[in-house]
C-alpha cells in the first residue's frame, strides 16, 4: 500500500548522499590500493613510466568517459549511475541488464517508478558479477581446465554476440525504419573502415549519436504531419 | 612459480582486494535494501520489484562467465587477486587488457609475467585506475547538477505540452548500441570472413523471437524473466557446435 508520508525528493537527496559517499571512498581505496601494496610488498611505483603511459590511456579514454557519462546518466537513473560508475562493465552488461528490467517492469525512464527498477537492476546485476567472479576465483583450481577447454572455449569468448543478437531483436522489432539505418552505418562504417571493427567503445558513441540523430529527425518530420 | 607471481598471488593482496570488494557489495546491498523499500512506500507491487531483482541476476549470470574467463587471462599476468579486482569494479576486459598492455609498454616491458616485478604490477595498476576513475568523478562532482538540468528540461517540455523527444532518444540509443555490436560482427564477416559472431547472433535473435511469440502470443509469461538468458544459452551452445564444423 502506498505511504503517502514518502517523500520522493527527499529519497533521491539521500542517494546522492549515499552515493557520493560510496563512490568517494571507493576512488580512495581503488586509487590507495597500488600504494598500500607497495608499502606492503616493499615495491616502488614507477612514476616516470607510469605518467607517459597515463598521458596515453588518458588521450584515448578522456573523451570517451565524458561521452559515456553524458550519454548514460539520463539513460541509467540516479542510483544507477552511482552503481554503474564504480562497479563498470556499463554497455556491456548494465546498460543492457537495466533496459532488459525496464522492459520487463514497463517503466518509463525518468519517472520514480523507473528510479526504482534501474537501482534494483544495476545493483543485482553488480552483486551478481562479483559473487560469479569470486566464487570463480575460489574455484580457480577445478575451473580453469574446464572453462579453457578448447570445445568449450568458443562459447565463452562469443557471450557478446548472443546478448546482443536477442537484446537486437527485442530492439529492433520496436524501429525498424532506425535499426536499418542504424545497422547499414555500422557495416558501411566497418568496411570503409576496417581498423574501426572491433572498436566497439567508439563506435557506440558514433552509432549512438547518428541513431539519436536520426530518431530526431523522424521525430520532427511526426510532428510536423501531426501539425 | 616465480617470487613475481608468488608475492602477485599472496594472502595479503587477496585481503587488500576482498575488503574492497566488500565495501563495493555493501554499497549495492544498501542501494537495493533503500530503493525496495522505497518502491514499496511509493505502492509499486512487491512481485515487480522482485521480478527486477531476479531478472538482472538471471540475465547478468552468463555474461559474468566471460568476465570471470577475463580474470583468468588477465591473472596469468597480474596474479589472481589483482585481475579479480580490476574486472569487478569500473572498466570492462577491453579497457583493462589494453591499458595493461600500453602500461607494460611505458615501463619498456611487455605484459609477461616471466618479465615483471612488483614495481611494474604496482605501476600498471595505478594507470590502470587513473585512466578510468574519470567518469566516477564527474560522477560526484556534477552528477546532481547534471540531472537537475535534465529534470528541469523535462518539467519545461511537459508545461508546454511538447511530445517528449527522452523516451525516443532512449530506445534509439539502444537500437545504436545493439547495431554497434551487431554491425560490427556483420562487418568482420564480410571484410575477414570471421562467421561464428554472426551466427551466433542470428541463432540467440531467433530462439529470442520464439520466445516473444510464446510470451505474447500464447501468454506464457514464465518466460519472461528467463527469455534472454535462455536465448543466450542456446546461443552459446550452438557456437560449440558452429566451432566444430567449420
Amino acid at each position: 500500500m502506498k505511504d503517502t508520508n514518502f517523500d520522493y525528493d527527499k529519497y533521491i537527496e539521500d542517494t546522492h548522499k549515499y552515493g557520493r559517499f560510496f563512490l568517494s571512498v571507493g576512488v580512495l581505496a581503488l586509487l590507495g590500493a597500488p600504494f598500500l601494496i607497495a608499502s606492503l610488498t616493499n615495491a616502488h611505483i614507477n612514476f616516470p613510466a607510469f605518467v607517459t603511459a597515463v598521458s596515453k590511456v588518458l588521450l584515448i579514454y578522456i573523451p570517451s568517459c565524458i561521452a559515456e557519462y553524458l550519454i548514460y546518466v539520463p539513460l541509467l537513473g540516479i542510483g544507477g549511475v552511482y552503481l554503474s560508475f564504480l562497479t563498470g562493465n556499463l554497455t556491456n552488461l548494465k546498460l543492457p541488464c537495466a533496459f532488459s528490467s525496464r522492459e520487463l517492469a514497463k517503466t518509463t525512464a525518468g519517472t520514480p517508478e523507473d528510479e526504482i527498477v534501474m537501482t534494483l537492476a544495476i545493483a543485482t546485476s553488480a552483486l551478481t558479477t562479483m559473487l560469479v567472479i569470486a566464487l570463480g576465483v575460489l574455484m580457480i583450481v577445478p575451473l580453469t581446465p574446464i572453462l579453457q577447454n578448447p570445445v568449450i572455449k568458443p562459447a565463452f569468448d562469443n557471450v557478446l554476440p548472443a546478448l546482443f543478437g536477442a537484446l537486437g531483436y527485442q530492439y529492433f522489432i520496436k524501429d525498424l525504419k532506425l535499426s536499418t539505418f542504424a545497422m547499414v552505418s555500422m557495416v558501411l562504417i566497418g568496411i570503409g573502415f576496417p581498423f574501426l571493427i572491433g572498436d566497439t567503445g567508439t563506435m557506440i558513441i558514433v552509432i549512438g549519436a547518428l541513431s539519436i540523430g536520426a530518431a530526431y529527425l523522424l521525430f520532427r518530420h511526426k510532428n510536423k504531419e501531426i501539425k | 612459480m616465480n617470487d613475481y607471481l608468488a608475492l602477485a598471488n599472496s594472502k595479503t593482496i587477496y585481503l587488500i582486494v576482498a575488503t574492497i570488494l566488500l565495501f563495493v557489495c555493501v554499497f549495492c546491498f544498501t542501494f537495493i535494501v533503500r530503493s525496495y523499500r522505497a518502491g514499496i512506500k511509493m505502492g509499486m507491487e512487491k512481485t515487480l520489484l522482485k521480478k527486477a531483482v531476479t531478472s538482472s541476476a538471471t540475465f547478468t549470470a552468463i555474461p559474468s562467465i566471460s568476465i570471470l574467463l577475463g580474470v583468468l587471462a588477465l591473472g596469468g599476468n597480474l596474479g589472481v587477486p589483482l585481475a579479480w579486482l580490476r574486472l569487478s569494479v569500473i572498466g570492462n576486459l577491453q579497457y583493462e587488457a589494453t591499458v595493461a598492455q600500453i602500461a607494460a609498454q611505458g615501463i619498456g616491458k611487455t605484459l609477461d609475467s616471466a618479465l615483471l616485478s612488483m614495481d611494474d604490477l604496482v605501476t600498471i595498476l595505478l594507470v590502470m585506475t587513473v585512466g578510468i576513475i574519470w567518469g566516477c568523478l564527474l560522477t560526484i562532482f556534477t552528477l546532481k547538477q547534471y540531472t537537475k538540468k535534465l529534470s528541469h528540461k523535462s518539467i519545461q517540455n511537459k508545461k508546454t505540452n511538447r511530445p517528449s523527444f527522452a523516451g525516443i532518444a532512449m530506445v534509439a540509443m539502444f537500437i545504436g548500441l545493439c547495431a554497434a555490436f551487431l554491425g560490427n560482427y556483420v562487418a568482420n564477416f564480410i571484410v575477414n570472413g570471421v562467421s561464428i559472431p554472426v551466427l551466433t547472433a542470428l541463432v540467440s535473435a531467433f530462439v529470442m523471437a520464439i520466445f516473444e511469440y510464446l510470451i505474447k502470443k500464447k501468454n506464457f509469461k514464465v518466460l519472461e524473466s528467463f527469455s534472454l538468458a535462455l536465448s543466450m544459452i542456446i546461443a552459446m551452445v550452438s557456437t560449440v557446435f558452429f566451432s566444430m564444423v567449420m
